[in-house]
């Protein structure tokens, strides 16, 4: 572990990123998609169709910020399970100080993930109630494994998309360039998540495994679903309840999904995570 | 320090999509991806992040003070003549790509369980919600990565985890050691992907060629496949190997390797017994070529020389003619005599005999026509449309049998998602270009 730690201090030593410095936060958005129209919930729908160009960008903007808001969210989250997680441990090891090098960068993305979406669209988006209440539950209580691998879940999920939106041409350049500021850094993080997991797993027995592999898929199941939330349609002016159905029902963005995941996938089932329970959760979320 | 990808790579590209600097080349699409066997890492722009190790399926991208200085100065070699693309300016990088949804098919057939096989069942599993039943008529995953890529190479085997975690999906029906026709008969498949490799060896088409030993045959013994067993008798001191791939390479290494590395492999005692018995201490490695032509890998070949310890040659321009090592019978004995004048071995169309006891033939490989299919005998293959098989609707081909033997294993990742494209566009929209 110490290895890796060292390894990811060095690379960040290489690379770190100031959105501060590196974003011009005063020049104007442009009028730039919010993410690849692919990636909107409602595309592939009748209800996509029906929508005017100017109704297609600004829908996803919104739903971008809404996205961003998520990951803020999550982010939060990270950053307890981790300093809670690092509480008692000796602060003269590369774990240690990699573990607070992380924390800092997920606070900066907070901070820039906050100005951007503020920038992008005018009403703020928050995740829905049930997701915050269950989510300050498990920053509170989730440990080992559990915490870690739904870290790992939840950076991969957005680290897939925001991989397409910022090659993405069509995307606005904030959202592009703050979107390649997270993939970057989150490639650590997600290195280290997966050594974590690795080996918090290697001394786990079957009925923890069992717990854990279903606690993580719920913990996925939360966070994919709270990622657009339906506020989204009515602040753009659309049919909330139709919406939300066809969303729900669209195939092209749970392939888009379940393509994305699959090297996260790969990597549960590698560790032992893709239990039957788990599988079954993630089925039903459209990861599988 | 930076990361570097050694020869054990199969360009499956997972790294490509990992890396957050756009460091690792050639990606698929670009000029130079799925001729060659391995990827490379730009150490002037990696950022030593470690992605790409992470997901490796075989180990191959490693921490450039874990590599071996050969492995680290090859990925640098590779850029020298480029200059380093800047990650920060992200309209160097390809625009991504959608496949569009509009309903897929319910049921699929896959028939083969080797690499093309599986990422074609990977892929369908991923861009449809279809049912995909696999089978192969062995009893395990993985084709030719199981039963040929050779038994040193462990770490490129490794990619049979990630295959066997395929054929756990919850919409995949695996049935091992069944073939495709006992399932075809009961009808109900919305498409059929053969993806049934070209494992069948070519021929010298030369006079004695019957008594020589195949690739095919060789490195099915090797691996232990089962009912496989070697044809001919394993002579010493000399064997030749007529190929220039990285197939002869493999079969070169074993020959000249000694019972102790023999042991560090994962073969069969019997295996090393006759390799042990067999008297070898020389291998020539015949090309009809010269080496600018030749098909094996830079990597492989620096393999060879570092654990041969000279004891293979590498012979260029020689075309064999006949063949009489094996044969023992006085009129074989005497067309070899009259022919250059003394012994048994391999005759070249100069004249020239190279004495030897054991001959083994690894030009490449082809496929067997499949029942109910057009076949490009020429070719060894069934002609296609990007996968789908002209003139039979619901039919599609993936791999070695679709493309001909040519590429490593990832290759056929890039290889079978065309395919699954081709198979899922035709029952819904086109696909549309990122940008
Ligand atoms: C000796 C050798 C060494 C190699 N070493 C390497 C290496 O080190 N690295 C690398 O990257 N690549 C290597 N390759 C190349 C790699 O193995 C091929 O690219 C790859 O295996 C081709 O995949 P495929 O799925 O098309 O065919 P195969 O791997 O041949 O798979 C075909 C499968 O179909 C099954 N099948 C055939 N007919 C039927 C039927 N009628 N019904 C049911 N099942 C059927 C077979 O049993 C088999 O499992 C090597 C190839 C060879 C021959
Ligand atoms: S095997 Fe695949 S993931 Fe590994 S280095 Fe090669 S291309 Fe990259
Ligand atoms: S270490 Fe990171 S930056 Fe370097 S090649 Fe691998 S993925 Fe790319």
């Amino acid at each position: 572990m110490d290895e890796t730690a060292q390894r990811l201090l060095g690379s960040a030593d290489r690379l770190s990123r100031d959105p501060e410095t590196e974003i011009d936060w005063d020049a104007p958005v442009g009028d730039g998609y919010g993410l690849s129209p692919e990636w909107s919930t409602l595309y592939g729908t009748s209800y996509w169709d029906e929508l005017s160009v100017d109704q297609r960008r600004e829908l996803t903007r919104h739903e971008s910020a809404s996205v961003a808001t998520t990951g803020i969210w999550f982010e939060m989250i990270l950053q307890q399970l981790i300093l809670r997680d690092i509480y008692d441990k000796p602060p003269r090891t590369a774990e240690f100080q990699w573990a607070l090098t992380e924390i800092a960068d997920e606070c900066r993305h907070s901070i820039m993930f906050a100005r951007a979406t503020a920038k992008l669209v005018e009403p703020a988006y928050r995740p829905r109630l049930l997701a915050r209440e269950l989510g300050r539950m498990f920053k509170t209580v989730a440990t080992g494994e559990s915490a870690y691998a739904a870290i790992l879940v939840a950076e991969e999920v957005l680290d897939v998309m925001q991989r397409d939106w910022m090659r993405d041409r069509r995307v606005a350049p904030l959202v592009r360039t703050v979107n390649h500021i997270h993939v970057v850094e989150e490639s650590r993080h997600m290195v280290f998540a997966r050594e974590e997991t690795r080996e918090r797993l290697a001394s786990a027995g079957r009925g923890r495994r069992w717990v854990s592999a279903l606690v993580i898929a719920i913990a996925a199941d939360m966070i994919v679903s709270s990622m657009v939330s339906p506020q989204v349609y009515a602040n753009v002016g659309l049919d909330v309840d139709r919406a939300v159905r066809e969303a729900r029902r669209n195939e092209h963005h749970r392939s888009l999904l379940r393509t994305s995941c699959a090297n996260l996938m790969d990597f549960l089932g590698s560790v032992g995570l893709l239990t039957p329970a788990a599988a079954r959760v993630y089925r039903r979320t459209g990861l599988l | 320090m930076t990361f570097a990808i050694s020869g054990e790579c199969c360009s499956d590209a997972s790294c490509v999509a990992v890396c957050p600097m756009n460091s690792i080349h050639p990606s698929p699409g670009e000029a130079g991806f799925g001729t060659g066997v391995s990827l490379f890492i730009d150490p002037r722009t990696c950022i030593d992040c470690g992605a790409c190790a992470d997901i490796c399926p075989v180990d191959a991208a490693k921490p450039a003070d874990r590599s071996a200085a050969e492995d680290v100065s090859r990925n640098a070699a590779y850029f020298a003549g480029s200059d380093p693309l800047a990650a920060m300016d992200l309209d160097t990088w390809e625009p991504p790509e959608y496949q569009v949804w509009g309903g897929g098919p319910r049921r699929v057939l896959v028939v083969g369980a080797g690499p093309a096989g599986m990422y074609a069942t990977r892929e369908l599993l991923l861009r449809t919600d279809a049912e995909v039943t696999l089978v192969d008529r062995l009893a395990e995953v993985g084709g030719l990565v199981r039963f040929g890529v050779a038994p040193d190479h462990p770490q490129t085997k490794q990619i049979i985890d990630t295959f066997e975690r395929i054929t756990r999906h919850p919409r995949a029906r695996w049935r091992p050691g069944t073939t495709a026709e006992e399932l075809l008969g009961r009808g109900g498949f919305d498409a059929v992907v053969h993806a049934v490799g070209a494992r069948r060896s070519r021929r010298l088409g030369i006079v004695g060629e019957d008594s020589a030993c195949t690739a095919e045959d060789f490195v099915a013994w090797c691996n232990g496949r089962p009912g496989a067993v070697l044809p001919v008798e394993l002579n010493g001191p000399r064997v030749v190997v007529v190929g220039n791939g990285n197939v002869a390479l493999d079969v070169a290494r074993l020959l000249v390797s000694d019972d102790e590395r023999l042991r560090s492999m994962d073969v069969a005692a019997g295996v090393r017994r006759v390799l042990g018995a067999s008297g070898i201490r020389e291998v020539v490695l015949l090309g009809r070529r010269g080496p600018e032509d030749a098909a094996y890998t830079e990597s492989a070949l620096q393999e060879l020389q570092a654990m041969s310890g000279g004891r293979v040659t590498l012979k260029y321009h020689a075309t064999p003619v006949a063949w009489t090592g094996a044969d023992r019978t006085p009129s074989a004995d005497r067309a070899a005599s009259g022919a250059s004048g003394a012994g048994r071995g391999l005759l070249l169309d100069g004249g020239e005999l190279i004495s030897a006891g054991t001959l083994v033939t690894a030009i490449g490989f082809e496929g067997d026509p499949i029942d109910g299919l057009p076949f490009d005998s020429a070719r060894g293959t069934v002609p296609n449309v990007r996968g789908a098989v002209v003139g039979r609707p619901g039919h599609y081909v993936a791999g070695w049998i679709k493309r001909g033997a040519r590429g490593g294993i990832g290759v056929n990742k890039a290889c079978a998602q065309e395919t699954v494209q081709t198979l899922v566009s035709s029952s819904r929209g086109a696909v549309s270009p990122g940008s």
